[in-house]
């Protein structure tokens, strides 16, 4: 079998999969795990708005969380102090994630490699701390807790996040949109001008590309990618807290996206999904299971620095290399 | 005006035991590129080391001894087993240092226990000072803190090891061919950047408390010192360090806390922004 067809059924299983999962994972195992799915789902989005900043265009942000914090608070406020229903408040989510990260943004490009780390951890703090102080809006450490309205409430017909399989398909699709989109830019022009930037910035300023601009869109559109993440994760907590602005919440995303593979579309989904199920299986029989977790970090580096799927991407790669070394004379490989 | 004096001076004191620990912060960072996420976790190691010191031998000045030398064996540890298979790539020492940066943790939770702790000053005596009854313990921690930034200078400045540190750092091919064993060199530098850290919390660990999270709010800062002093400019990480502490504790005297700490980060991506190469370039050599 050649790698393509390997990963063109494993593709199909996994769709396969994650359409069952609201009636296999409870046959299997019990509801809650589709709960954590969907979890897993959400933050590996988060983890891919590290990944099209660090594994598409070079630049290392240490401060995704705050756009995440925005896209919650976006949500949370909306409901709860502007009274807004389920698609305005997750369109204000977006909209203030996406302009919070054209604003520090245009400040931020300015900056590359360690600069660029530090300076979006600052600006992260920055808002984390004002989040803490100023109460009345964000409720500090305790957070904003709301009710949620409903998603679709059409004459008589109501569709609401409290269906478990509803919620779990809202969130499937939208993170699966996302994903897509991430693949179609990367594919587009955009996306290959970013690739340029990421592998010699130099050069690519001297073919005429506007490194600043096009690093400010790249910024941007990762903050989208957060946004998303954090107003979806807040519609399915039904709550906002400061605590997820914290720049231990933007490292976590920089761990999974790198164990999962950096400058791979799927590597932040294998990450997030890898280190969220050692943590839910192991912390059910171990409290002290930080252990683990740093464990494993600490082997996936040593043993697979391109991370997993760049791992499984050079075990297809051999197997390609031998299926043609063995059908005798190697068939020359020719651009369509 | 006797406020004011006195949390800049608090500032000072706190700013010179983080000035410690973010020169081992700096030069793991330059030396090796390794971005060590579990840096405020070895000076959290070292107020732990400081209390356990206190417990087992009831002499907290040992702890000056003990911490440093088993952060110093850590280290060595560390870098032989986690540090050197990942060949300095920064972008994986963010993974492999976070991976450290939970087992420390963990591990000092499940030996400690989860409570934060207090060690009482050694030396309980106060003096009169800016109109309060000043812990003359803090003004012994500055002194220790400033004898301990000396004497690494002087270590890295007239000593052979000291002298390949710089040398492997400034050109590591030409350093080997010179017949400088810099694998050695670099188990060193790791070794050497814990100890610090873990000095800096013996002599913190009177002042502030004994907990496995007590590194998370101090890595930041250290990181902050380290750029804003630009990058493998030693003295100036040392002087941003002091400075940005001082600074805190001034703010902190008209405003609370947490304003302070949000006044000193803007003016830090102010830094970031207009000088990006450090505060102090071309002051020094």
């Amino acid at each position: 079998m050649s790698s393509v067809s390997i990963e063109r059924s494993l593709w199909v299983l996994f769709a396969a999969f994650m359409i069952a999962v609201p009636w296999l994972i409870p046959a299997l195992i019990n509801a809650f795990w589709v709960s954590v799915i969907a979890e897993i789902l959400i933050w590996s989005l988060f983890a891919a708005s590290v990944n099209l900043l660090f594994g598409y265009v070079g630049l290392l942000s240490f401060g995704q969380a705050l756009y995440f914090g925005f896209g919650m608070y976006g949500v949370a406020i909306g409901i709860q102090d502007l009274g807004l229903s389920f698609w305005p408040a997750f369109g204000l989510g977006i909209v203030a994630s996406m302009a919070m990260a054209f604003v520090t943004g245009i400040f931020a490009v300015r900056l590359t490699w360690h600069y660029f780390a530090i300076i979006t951890v600052v600006f992260s703090l920055i808002f984390y701390f004002l989040a803490l102080t100023n109460k009345w809006l964000t409720g500090g450490d305790d957070g904003i807790n709301f009710t949620l309205p409903p998603t679709v409430n059409i004459g008589g017909f109501r569709l609401a996040f409290t269906d478990a399989t509803f919620q779990y398909f809202f969130i499937l699709v939208t993170v699966a949109l996302c994903f897509w989109l991430m693949q179609r830019l990367i594919a587009s022009p955009l996306g290959k001008a970013f690739l340029a930037i990421r592998d010699n910035d130099v050069r690519a300023s001297l073919i005429g590309l506007n490194v600043y601009l096009l690093r400010l869109i790249a910024f941007v559109l990762a903050g989208f990618l957060a946004g998303v993440a954090g107003a979806l994760f807040a519609f399915f907590g039904r709550y906002a807290s400061a605590t997820y602005m914290f720049y231990h919440v933007s490292g976590d995303a920089v761990v999974w996206a790198i164990v999962g593979g950096a400058g791979t579309l799927l590597g932040p989904l294998v990450g997030t999904t890898l280190f969220i199920i050692v943590r839910e299986i192991v912390s059910t029989h171990w409290e002290h299971h930080s252990l683990i977790v740093g464990t494993v970090a600490i082997l996936v580096v040593i043993f697979a620095p391109k991370g997993v799927v760049g791992l499984w991407n050079s075990w297809t790669a051999r197997l390609d290399e031998r299926r043609t070394a063995s059908s005798g004379a190697a068939k020359l490989r020719t651009e369509p | 005006m006797d406020k004011l004096l006195l949390l800049a001076m608090n500032g000072l004191i706190w700013g010179l035991i983080i000035a410690l620990i973010a020169l081992g912060l700096a030069i793991i960072f330059g030396l090796l590129d390794i971005i060590n996420l579990a840096h405020g976790d070895f000076f959290m190691v070292g107020t732990v080391l400081a209390w356990a010191t206190l417990q087992t031998t009831g002499s907290f000045w040992l702890g000056f001894l003990v911490a440093p030398l088993i952060g110093f064996l850590l280290g060595a540890l560390i870098q032989r087993v986690v540090i050197e298979p990942i060949h300095n790539v920064a972008a994986l020492s963010i993974v492999a240092t976070f991976g450290l940066s939970l087992i420390l943790q963990e591990s000092v939770r499940i030996t400690y226990g989860p409570t934060p702790g207090r060690i009482l000053p050694p030396i309980g005596s106060t003096i009169p000072l800016f109109g309060v009854d000043y812990e003359v313990y803090r003004l012994f921690a500055a002194a220790v803190a400033i004898l301990a930034i000396a004497g690494f200078f002087v270590f890295l400045h007239h000593t052979k090891l000291g002298t390949w540190m710089r040398a492997v750092r400034h050109d590591p091919d030409t350093s080997v061919a010179m017949g400088i064993p810099a694998r050695r060199v670099y188990v060193l530098t790791f070794a050497i950047g814990f100890a610090l850290a873990a000095f800096g919390g013996v002599v913190a660990a009177p002042i502030t408390t004994v907990d496995f999270r007590g590194g998370v709010d101090i890595l930041p800062f250290c990181f902050m010192a380290v750029i804003i002093g630009g990058l493998g400019n030693l003295p100036g990480t040392a002087a941003a360090a002091i400075l940005l502490a001082v600074i805190e504790g001034v703010i902190q005297s008209v405003a609370d806390p947490t304003v302070a700490r949000i006044t000193s980060l803007v003016l830090m991506s102010a830094v970031l922004l207009l000088r990006p190469q450090g505060l102090f370039k071309g002051l020094t050599r």
